[in-house]
């Protein structure tokens, strides 16, 4: 019974010092990266990496008591204030160090390239997530699923066809990219067709597996009700398949932009975030090399989210696949 | 009773083979290669040919088997590619000793991935404040195209004297890493409420709690983790070879072939790398099957 009680205290949220901790690290991080933007390279950076660690401590222990309870805030902030704290410290410790730019560039020096280059960046994107990766995950899924509904028909595609597809999925994309690019050439539709592969066998494995999960019970029922196939389809087998189908989604979402981005590595015409990444690593232009990955996270961010929203939307928080 | 023995029929609602139905599947895709092959051939024979160049055949479609950069390789041509390719295989410049170099490569950073993977999925279950203030970013970390920190981090780790094996085998653990940390946390999770009341009753420790019942219950979790980690390790090693300087494996072959336009080496080298992903995730299923036995029978 002791122990019952102690967990209860620890649940309840402590207030007030987590706020003030998390600024006193923050604030110290800030500080030392600017106190360290005066100089160009101390003499010793012992000290100074001592200081941005205590400084990292004391936020994460900020960061720590914010994330209690259930407020909207403490869902949000977090993952916020942690991400801040890292790009305060990358500074502090590269400067400290005085990391070269060609070797790794500070935070502010990559956002300078990020807002310098916009323009070019931000078509980039457009061409590597609309153009390639969006369209391909669309087409992969569509075709995936339309696959998975003829494997679940059809009994004799489920025993020939399935392993091919489990073994399939164990491909690597980047064996078959440059195979692909060669045979259909190097604008987009290339890549395309790379994303869309690699989208398409985790959603017809999932899939599968998803309409086939439907209880005994739950069919049984169905029958007693003299619903035809079309109905219990409609109405059991669908709902069972969604948590299975969103989870390669989201697995899916990844993949797109990676493969998108690696596809580009073996031939483009000119455009896009891949072609961007290794023309500019080529010319040790690494600040606009690590703006061209922050956007690309941000786009795969979005993406996922995007999905995540759309799972909770259909399928609801509660349940788990 | 008069047909032949079998010697499953001891065994009740054994289900029947895939093997019939898989290789009717194969037959008509290589029935269909063969047409399919001359299709996408044509148009480029026919080109080279209306260019002047001289194939050795009269006609496209004669033409079409023969290219020396075909869109698809005939069967043949394959064969032959695959011979030279592979054929004395300890060689430096041969696909199966370069798969070996990449399977060594990717094996070290599945090791640390699950190393990795495992800490983060219990400090994950552990801490609610810690899984909202790192899984955001985490996540983001796939999104990364990791082509671009490699040569990064190879320039960086010289820096210290590590060279050669580990580079790849760190940036294979940084791309396998989260399915292993997302499947595993799933998985610690997994022990319902009943489950979890038992052992309070039991007086059991929170440690006992997490020996007993949360790793337990989690290992059919990490196994299927490591099948997907498995293969995203090996893309991880491919990439790593292509964008940093190396002397061997499948990513340095495909990189020097794209850029010599050798499509019949291409396609071998995509063999090979299929063959290893297929081998690696089979491992896997085999150590999934040495460890947890009572989920073999499935």
């Amino acid at each position: 019974m002791a122990s019952r009680t102690m967990t209860l205290q620890r649940t309840v949220p402590r207030r007030s010092t987590g706020p003030l901790l998390l600024g006193a690290g923050l604030l110290g991080l800030l500080v030392l990266a600017l106190l360290l933007a005066r100089q160009d390279a101390p003499a010793s950076a012992l000290p100074w990496a001592t200081g941005v660690l205590l400084c990292l401590l004391l936020s994460a222990l900020g960061i720590r008591s914010l994330a209690a309870g259930e407020s909207r805030a403490a869902r949000v902030l977090p993952a916020a204030c942690t991400l801040l704290a890292a790009v305060l410290a990358a500074e502090a410790l590269l400067r400290a160090n005085a990391v070269p730019a060609g070797l790794i560039p500070t935070p502010s020096k990559v956002l300078a390239a990020l807002w310098n280059a916009r323009v070019v960046l931000l078509q980039d994107t457009l061409y590597t997530f609309l153009l390639e990766a969006l369209l391909g995950f669309v087409v992969g899924t569509l075709a995936g699923l339309l696959l998975s509904l003829l494997v679940v028909r059809f009994s004799f595609l489920e025993r020939g066809l399935l392993p091919y597809a489990a073994l399939f999925s164990s491909i690597p994309i980047v064996a078959l990219a440059p195979v692909v690019v060669k045979a259909i050439g190097l604008d987009w539709p290339s890549k395309l067709v790379v994303v869309a592969i690699t989208v398409l066998f985790p959603v017809v494995v999932n899939t599968v597996r998803g309409l086939q999960s439907a209880l005994p019970l739950h069919l049984d029922l169905m029958r007693t009700y003299a619903a035809t196939p079309a109905q219990t389809f409609r109405e059991v087998r669908v709902p069972t398949a969604l948590p299975f189908v969103f989870n390669a989604l989201k697995i899916g979402s990844t993949l797109a932009l990676i493969s998108a981005i690696v596809a580009e590595f073996f031939g483009t015409d000119g455009h896009g975030l891949g072609f961007r990444i290794q023309i500019e690593v080529g010319r040790f232009n690494l600040d606009i090399v690590w703006a061209a990955i922050v956007l690309a996270s941000i786009v795969g961010i979005a993406f996922f989210g995007v999905i995540n929203a759309l799972e909770r939307r259909f399928v609801g928080t509660g349940r788990e696949a | 009773m008069t047909t032949a023995p079998a010697p499953a029929a001891t065994r009740p609602a054994r289900r029947p083979s895939n093997l019939v139905p898989m290789l009717v599947v194969a037959a008509m895709v290589l029935l269909l290669y063969w047409p399919l092959m001359l299709w996408a051939n044509v148009g480029p024979a026919a080109r080279s040919l209306a260019s002047g160049a001289d194939l050795g055949c009269p006609t496209a479609l004669a033409c079409a088997t023969q290219l020396h950069n075909p869109v698809l390789p005939a069967p043949g041509q394959f064969l032959d590619g695959l011979k030279t390719l592979s054929l004395p295989p300890t060689a430096e410049t041969s696909v199966p000793y370069n798969a070996v170099v990449t399977g060594g490569e990717t094996l070290l950073g599945l090791g640390l991935a699950c190393v990795v993977g495992l800490v983060l999925a219990v400090l994950l279950v552990l801490s609610r404040s810690f899984e909202r203030a790192t899984l955001p970013w985490l996540v983001a970390s796939q999104t990364v195209p990791i082509v671009a920190i490699a040569p990064m981090l190879a320039v960086l780790l010289g820096q210290w004297g590590v060279q050669g094996f580990i580079p790849k085998a760190l940036i294979a653990a940084f791309i396998a890493f989260f399915p292993i940390a997302v499947g595993v946390s799933r998985g610690l999770r997994s022990p319902d409420a009943l489950q979890l009341d038992l052992l309070r009753t039991y007086n059991a420790t929170p440690v006992q709690v997490f020996t007993r019942l949360r790793f337990p219950a989690s290992l059919p979790y990490l196994f299927t983790a490591l099948k997907v980690a498995a293969t995203a390790a090996l893309v991880g090693s491919i990439v790593a070879e292509i964008s940093t300087i190396s002397f061997s494996g499948l990513g340095k072959m495909l990189a020097e072939n794209s850029r010599a336009s050798d499509t019949i080496a291409l396609w071998v080298i995509m063999l090979y790398g299929a063959l290893l992903g297929v081998v690696l995730v089979g491992l896997v299923g085999l150590l999934e099957r040495l460890v947890t036995p009572w989920r073999a029978a499935r």
